[in-house]
């Protein structure tokens, strides 16, 4: 049955359909696979946790549990600007962990086949690190990053995030 | 011997039954030595090792059957008073309770290891088989005895005095003895152990062999009634969740506002109450009585003072204070650590204390009690007490310290040197002590429970150890304080008091500021600075300070302000930030918004 399923649809779309959530940082928009999210909110009162990287934002507490958020924009050494109503946190699973990820904005979810997504270029002019671009997705009018966090947190940053003294 | 399904409960029973009695045996046999002629104490111990014959026939333990027909035997000649009780037929019992518990716990084992039930009784009856060589071992230790039941008490105590001989010697014999059976059973057996090993075990380690391998801390034993208030609780929480859905409909069908609030106001109050009704028996439920590991000292405290050729007394008090399971899980190796030292240390030989004016016979008393949300356990002799220039001096010695670290030291600092792993007072290591573990050891579990040490020391008189230990370790009391604006929690175990002082009265020492606070220098540390928080109060000259206690350590926390005592569920803070140094974990507060614990193990370690 599955077998058949994805014939069909490669057939019709040139690849396996996946989904993407798309946000934009400073103006540029990324994609992340859908799977992976959990859920998106709004801007909660976030607690500074000393002696951590300058890209930890602190905790929240989502519904009894708390769990780390990050500034995506501090991460990839963007300018670090105000949140406003349209700043989201995007919980994500990230290694079996649930995170948190602040972005400027969510936009939709949408649907691209994988052979839409194109290797990342050799030289990437932004500050976001190349390991963690899974790819780029080039349809028309315009460009997505498509970004994968595992490898963002790799098993060195980890180790990192546990051990800044 | 197939074991159906019936019988495997009825297995479970047994185990069950047969490891209380004998973890209350051993206690009892050790207050029989102290009082032979209580009749009633004799017979509960006849009970004890009849039941636990009659329920091993009943299943076909015949290992077991055989070990604890011999010492009823014995206890029988004993309560007939055909024979006298002396420590070396103490001894001789001791033993085979120990036996037994290997048994036992040899039945617990190989029905633990294996769930199908068919290669269970094929690893029984190997184990049992093996055990059958233990068996006939004792026997003769125990046949020379009946045989001369008649004869005067010294002869049963000249063949138990000759009975590790006359072991080693029965061992070889043994098997011959019982070739039939063992030699079939060694060739099934699958791991076949060494045979001394089984023998020797219970006879080189009575107090660490069998009886805490017993205990089951896998289930609960829960009182009915506790689950019935439970119940009842948890019925009354239902009802206030009904009425917290009726008032917010009536609110919504025009309820005014004021009576809104008035009726909130009540139902938040009930709400409180049944939680933390409901919260206490829950926490009950996880309770112990710390009886479960002072019972085994007793029997330590004798072999070890018969080893130290001292006399000693062990007094037992609060054996029934209740505290939480991974707290009495915790506190065994330390607690045994400390009376070692009491017996091995602290008092002296009945001929010094008599020099000395005491009496002969030494006291070590060990007491438990609650002092609010903690539990305070304390063990106090009355021996030559801790010399502190005598500690200051070895720990110069070992390299420990330097000369002006002791100069600069108050008298409880050079007690705290104790602690240090490596260090020791005997010259030589013996089986005993020596080694500058034990204290160590005893530090890091109490580190480990968030509690703190106490030394009371009287030179000449005797020394206390005080244990202060939360109740519980999944909710706990905290101070919450404000440190520039931040909102961290401290836990209230950890804090010893709290002071308002103004910045002038703080020094520096080293580069360390400290602060003089009646006859102890205390370091400070800057929560501000440690946590990196942004300055927001810079005109004010007086903060609080935060005495905490991290088992023998001291310090000084300074924060901003204190806002209070609340009590907070532990929320672990996932594992990308679970390293974080001072930061022990996190709680929600009322608002929703999450609060960091302070974990003062951490802060404590930065510092010194």
């Amino acid at each position: 049955m599955e077998t058949a399923l994805t014939k069909v649809k490669s057939e019709e779309y040139g690849g396996e359909l996946i989904q993407l959530v798309s946000f934009n940082l400073e103006k540029e928009e990324y994609g992340i696979n859908v799977l992976m999210v959990r859920e998106i909110i709004r801007m909660l009162n976030i607690t500074r946790v000393p002696n951590t990287p300058h890209y930890v934002e602190g905790v929240i507490n989502l519904r009894g549990k708390v769990i780390p958020i990050i500034n995506l924009r501090k991460k990839f050494d963007l300018l670090d600007t105000d949140y406003d109503k349209r700043t989201r946190i995007m919980v994500m699973e990230v290694v079996g962990e649930l995170m948190g990820f602040i972005v400027d904005e969510v936009s939709e979810v949408i649907r691209i086949s994988e052979k839409e997504i194109q290797p990342p270029p050799p030289v990437v002019s932004s500050g976001i690190e190349q390991e963690c671009m899974a790819g780029v997705i080039n349809q028309a009018e315009r460009l997505l990053v498509l970004l994968d966090l595992e490898k963002m947190f790799s098993a060195d940053e980890r180790r990192l995030f546990s051990n800044v003294a | 011997m197939a074991i159906d399904c019936e019988d495997q409960e009825l297995l479970d029973g047994f185990l069950a039954e047969t490891t209380e009695l004998l973890e209350k045996l051993d206690d009892d046999l050790i207050s029989l030595e102290k009082s032979p002629e209580d009749a009633d104490l004799m017979n509960r111990i006849f009970r004890s090792i009849h039941t636990v014959k009659g329920a091993s026939s009943f299943l076909g333990f015949d290992m077991l059957v055989k070990v604890t027909h011999k010492t009823e035997d014995v206890l029988n000649r004993l309560r007939k008073l055909e024979l006298t009780l002396t420590s070396e037929i103490m001894d001789v019992i001791l033993e085979a309770v120990d036996l037994v518990k290997t048994l036992v716990a040899d039945i617990k084992g190989g029905d633990i290891v294996e769930r199908d039930l068919e290669g269970t009784i094929a690893k029984l009856i190997p184990y049992l088989s093996e055990n059958a060589v233990e068996a006939t071992v004792l026997a003769p230790v125990f046949a020379p005895k009946e045989e001369k039941a008649a004869a005067p008490a010294e002869t049963p105590a000249q063949a138990a005095a000759a009975e590790p001989a006359a072991a080693a010697e029965a061992r070889p014999a043994a098997p011959q003895e019982a070739k039939a059976e063992p030699a079939p059973a060694q060739q099934v057996a699958p791991a076949p152990q060494p045979k001394p090993q089984p023998v020797k075990e219970p006879q080189k380690a009575p107090a660490k062999g069998g009886g805490e391998d017993l205990a089951d801390n896998s289930t609960v034993r829960v009182d009915v009634k506790r689950l019935d208030d439970l119940m009842n609780q948890v019925g009354e929480l239902v009802l206030e969740r009904n009425r917290m859905i009726q008032l917010h409909s009536d609110y919504q069908t025009g309820l005014s506002p004021a009576d809104f609030g008035d009726d909130f106001g009540k139902l938040s109050k009930r709400l409180n109450f049944v939680t933390s009704e409901l919260q206490m028996q829950v926490l009950k439920m996880r309770m112990l009585p710390v009886e479960k590991v002072f019972k085994k000292f007793p029997r330590i405290v004798r072999n070890l003072a018969r080893d130290l050729g001292k006399e000693v007394d062990l007094v037992i008090y609060g054996e029934e204070t209740e505290l939480d399971r991974s707290v009495v899980d915790e506190i065994g190796d330390p607690l045994i650590h400390l009376i070692r030292n009491a017996l091995d240390h602290g008092l002296e030989t009945p001929d010094q204390r008599l020099a000395s004016g005491k009496d002969r016979t030494g006291t070590v008393v060990l007491s438990a009690a609650h002092e609010g949300n903690q539990i305070v356990i304390s063990i106090k002799d009355d021996g030559r007490g801790i010399d502190p220039d005598k500690i200051a001096r070895k720990a110069l010695d070992k390299g420990l310290v330097t000369d002006e670290q002791v100069a600069a030291m108050g008298t409880r600092e050079i007690l705290d040197l104790i602690f240090l792993p490596g260090f020791s007072t005997k010259e030589q290591t013996t089986d005993l002590s020596g080694r500058g573990v034990g204290m160590d050891v005893v530090r890091t579990n109490i580190r480990k429970l968030n509690g703190i040490i106490e030394i009371k020391n009287e030179v000449g008189h005797g020394s206390e150890f005080i244990l202060k230990l939360p109740l519980t370790l999944a909710i706990i009391q905290s101070l919450l304080v404000e440190v520039e604006k931040e909102v961290y929690s401290i836990p209230l175990a950890s804090v010893i008091e709290t002071m308002r002082v103004s910045k002038k009265e703080f020094h520096m020492i080293g580069g360390q500021e400290v602060l003089k606070l009646r006859d102890s220098v205390l370091p400070l540390l800057r929560l501000q600075r440690t946590f990196g928080c942004n300055e927001v109060y810079t005109d004010r000259d007086t903060c609080y300070v935060v005495i905490v206690g991290v088992a023998e350590k001291r310090i000084g926390l300074i924060v901003t302000r204190l806002l209070g005592q609340q009590e907070v569920a532990i929320k672990s803070l996932g594992k990308f930030l679970s390293n974080l140094p001072g930061i022990g974990g996190s709680t929600i507060m009322g608002d929703g918004r999450v609060a960091l614990i302070v974990d003062p193990i951490g802060l404590v370690g930065g510092a010194a």
